[in-house]
């Protein structure tokens, strides 16, 4: 019986089963959909952005290779403007990253306590994600208006500062810190959420035995929330710090640059040169210069997750 | 040729060939002369009528207009036209912030719009995605006349047409008299520095002449390049090679900018292109520089303060009167699949007749590209808009006097000539010229004299 069945089998079909019967061909073969999506996303882009970096390709019209002829250009270009925007681009991912880790650890610390209407200043705390980018920037740059600003209006009133209050887009200091402090509203709640989901699955037995132990909250906090808390705060600080590096949509509608490229950041920048002023292979070398030291903070932050406790 | 076309005039005498040939070489010598005459013989080239295919697609992007209803005539006629010839037409519109990088995305892929819009001189930066329409606007030249100095010089590229005049967006003054009158300012300044004589006056009235000088992509180039030009600055020489901008003139007219400042005009390096518009409807400013969008739409939708706002032309600098407006043009794609249609929707769109209705509708916001509409009765219709009319014959295009190039285009939308204005405008007027002077010079540098 079981040789008449066998014979019955044809050969292309008893081969298929044997790889499906053999763990490692099947796990290729389960990875190669994953691979064609990564491969045409983002590795194909990604050698297209090099390949244009190193071209002196304008818009519709791929160039003829020209080496590191477009980063010598940006890097000895004595207008300082690709240096303002290098310290810019440092200054904003830093300062911003600092903020939002320490919100984003308050919130979640906040919300991963029982009070009344949790659920709904949960689900709230995502607002800023669900507005539309550009939509939620306008509405900033109306409250940064130094005719119709809104903060403006309220620091007056509570006799904070002296009417008209500050011009918060029009001082170099001011815009600066203006674009940050966006930045730092609409990147918190993701630090918030991913700090609370970290620490939903904390045990509770941890912080029972603690307190029997008669453990402050304070040593709660750093014996066992932030410990155990610490993939998931690598994972979101490589994630948020990437995002913020190459952060555009905000400062450009915010500020654009101005005033005189004191705002300027490289995303920006790059743009400046690639889209509007059509040298897209220069745009791609200011975008990629900072590639290598984004590529060691990535491999240092990996490094530090699978390092053992 | 496509089947169907028919040919106007196809034989060359050899009177025709010299004709040609020595306006060829004129063009080569002196192009800047050319254009300003037109860029056409007498005669004319032989020309080619475009025929719309039955049951074709065409899709045209383009910017949304300030005045709606104008956008609404322009989408009505094109309709009009598709149902006439069985074409389905398309009009797609986006602001004016996205229309650059949508187009930069279908030039990059070598797809997407049948036409596009090319605003200043994208068809300098996008030349090999423009088909080449010289047949096409010749034969609007034979029906209409020449065509705009500034919209010719943006769009031929190195002697062909690469987009069809459509239209310019005139920038004058717009102002309120009754805030004028109370400051004992009788008329709006003819001179630069007169007009930092009203605004000390308007000053007391609380309201100011205000204006940017950020990075807004029409308000601060259509503000600052006439004054740098007024007092006989230049980006560049006419070469388009040797950067000219560390000059006396260029001092004389930063130094009239802060004088202006210090005495009372406001600048903004914050403001973006509506953020004028915004403050004048609000009634925060006295006047500012801008499209006639600001007096029209006072005047068919806010009706506030319609009787006391009034327009005015640029002020005179020492070196005669200059003016930058913003300039649209048409190009029809390389990969349109029905090319021919579209160059053939484009020209009907410029028949007299139908364009002289859609500017009826924009109501003065915009003027036509050719002779033929210069007495276009839109601005005869009401004496306020005449000071639209009047910035059209002095206007220049940015990086004048050279023609414009992919360098031009790039020093433009780095806002290197704002910058250095408002580097020296900052602090109540009093930064450093030099430094700012010195700064424009450096980036410009890095742009013309790369190779």
């Amino acid at each position: 019986m079981g040789t008449a069945t066998r014979a019955a089998v044809p050969a292309w079909s008893r081969r298929r089963v044997r790889i499906f019967d053999r763990e490692a061909p099947l796990g290729y073969l389960l990875l190669v959909p994953t691979l064609l999506v990564l491969g045409i996303f983002l590795l194909y882009p990604f050698l297209f952005g090099i390949w244009l970096s190193i071209t002196d390709s304008e818009l519709g019209n791929l160039g003829k290779f020209i080496g590191l002829g477009n980063y010598r250009f940006e890097l000895r270009n004595t207008d300082g403007v690709f240096y303002t925007a290098l310290v810019n681009t440092f200054l904003y991912t830093g300062i911003t990253t600092v903020f939002k880790l320490g919100l984003g650890l308050i919130m979640a610390l906040l919300l991963n306590q029982a009070f009344p209407f949790r659920r709904f200043v949960r689900a709230a705390l995502l607002l800023p994600y669900i507005i539309p980018t550009v939509l939620s920037y306008e509405a900033w740059r109306w409250m940064f208006d130094p005719t119709f600003s809104v903060i403006n209006w309220l620091l007056v009133h509570i006799h904070l500062v002296p009417y008209p209050g500050p011009n918060w887009l029009g001082v170099t200091s001011n815009a600066m810190a203006a674009l940050m402090i966006v930045n730092v509203w609409r990147g918190t709640p993701f630090y918030a959420i991913a700090f609370l989901a970290g620490m939903q699955v904390i045990p509770v037995d941890l912080y029972e035995a603690a307190r029997v132990d008669g453990a402050t909250r304070w040593k709660q906090f750093t014996n066992i929330t932030l410990p155990l808390l610490r993939p998931v705060l690598l994972v979101v600080l490589l994630l948020s710090t990437i995002l913020t590096f190459a952060d555009f949509q905000g400062p450009f509608v915010l500020a654009n640059g101005a005033p005189y490229n004191s705002t300027q950041l490289l995303s920006i920048w790059a743009y400046q040169w690639g889209i509007p002023g059509g040298a897209i292979g220069i745009g791609a070398a200011i975008s990629l210069v900072l590639f290598p030291l984004l590529t060691l903070v990535v491999a240092g932050v990996l490094f530090l997750l699978r390092r053992p406790e | 040729m496509p089947k169907g076309n028919k040919r106007t005039r196809s034989d060359w005498s050899r009177r025709e060939f010299l004709k040609t040939a020595g306006v060829a070489a004129a063009t080569l010598a002196f192009p800047e002369i050319i254009i300003s005459c037109g860029g056409q013989s007498s005669t004319g080239p032989s020309t080619t009528i475009p025929k719309a295919r039955k049951g074709a697609s065409i899709r045209l992007l383009q910017w949304t207009s300030f005045v709606k209803p104008a956008d609404a005539e322009f989408k009505r006629q094109a309709a009009e036209w598709g149902a006439a010839n069985g074409v389905t037409v398309a009009i797609e519109t986006v602001t004016g912030d996205q229309l650059q990088p949508k187009t930069a995305a279908a030039v990059e892929a070598n797809s997407g719009p049948d036409i596009i819009q090319m605003q200043y001189g994208w068809p300098h930066l996008y030349t090999d995605s423009c088909l080449d329409v010289s047949n096409e606007v010749n034969i609007l030249i034979g029906k209409l006349g020449k065509p705009d100095p500034v919209n010719a010089a943006f769009c031929q590229v190195d002697g062909k047409w690469r987009a069809i005049p459509y239209t310019i967006v005139p920038n004058a003054w717009t102002y309120r008299t009754d805030y004028f009158q109370q400051a004992g300012v009788s008329s709006f300044p003819k001179t630069w520095d007169e007009l930092t004589a009203a605004a000390a006056k308007l000053k007391t009235t609380g309201k100011h002449i205000e204006q940017t000088d950020g990075h807004a992509y029409g308000d601060s180039l259509t503000m600052w390049n006439p004054v740098l030009w007024g007092f006989g600055g230049k980006e560049v020489n006419a070469d388009g090679k040797t950067v000219a901008i560390n000059s006396k003139e260029t001092r004389d007219a930063i130094r009239w900018a802060q004088g202006a400042v210090q005495a009372g005009f406001v600048v903004h390096p914050e403001w973006l292109d509506p953020d004028n518009n915004q403050a004048y409807h609000a009634d925060r400013i006295s006047g500012t520089l801008n499209g006639a969008s600001i007096y029209i739409r006072e005047k068919i939708e806010f009706h506030h303060y319609t009787d006391v706002t009034n327009n005015a032309p640029m002020p005179s600098g020492p070196k005669g009167t200059f003016a930058m407006n913003l300039i649209f043009n048409h190009a029809v794609m390389k990969w349109s699949p029905d090319a021919e249609t579209a160059k053939a929707m484009l020209l009907a769109l410029m028949e007299k007749d139908t364009y002289l209705k859609w500017t009826a509708i924009a109501a003065g916001y915009n003027a036509g590209p050719f002779d033929a509409f210069h007495n276009d009765p839109v601005f005869a219709a009401d004496p306020k808009l005449k000071a639209f009319q009047d910035v059209v014959a002095p206007g220049k295009w940015p990086g004048w006097p050279a023609l414009p190039s992919k360098k031009t285009a790039q020093a433009q939308t780095q806002y290197i000539v704002a910058d250095m204005f408002a580097k020296a405008l900052a602090n109540g007027g009093t930064g450093d010229i030099e430094a700012a002077v010195k700064g424009a010079e450096t980036s410009l540098k890095a742009i013309f004299e790369r190779p």
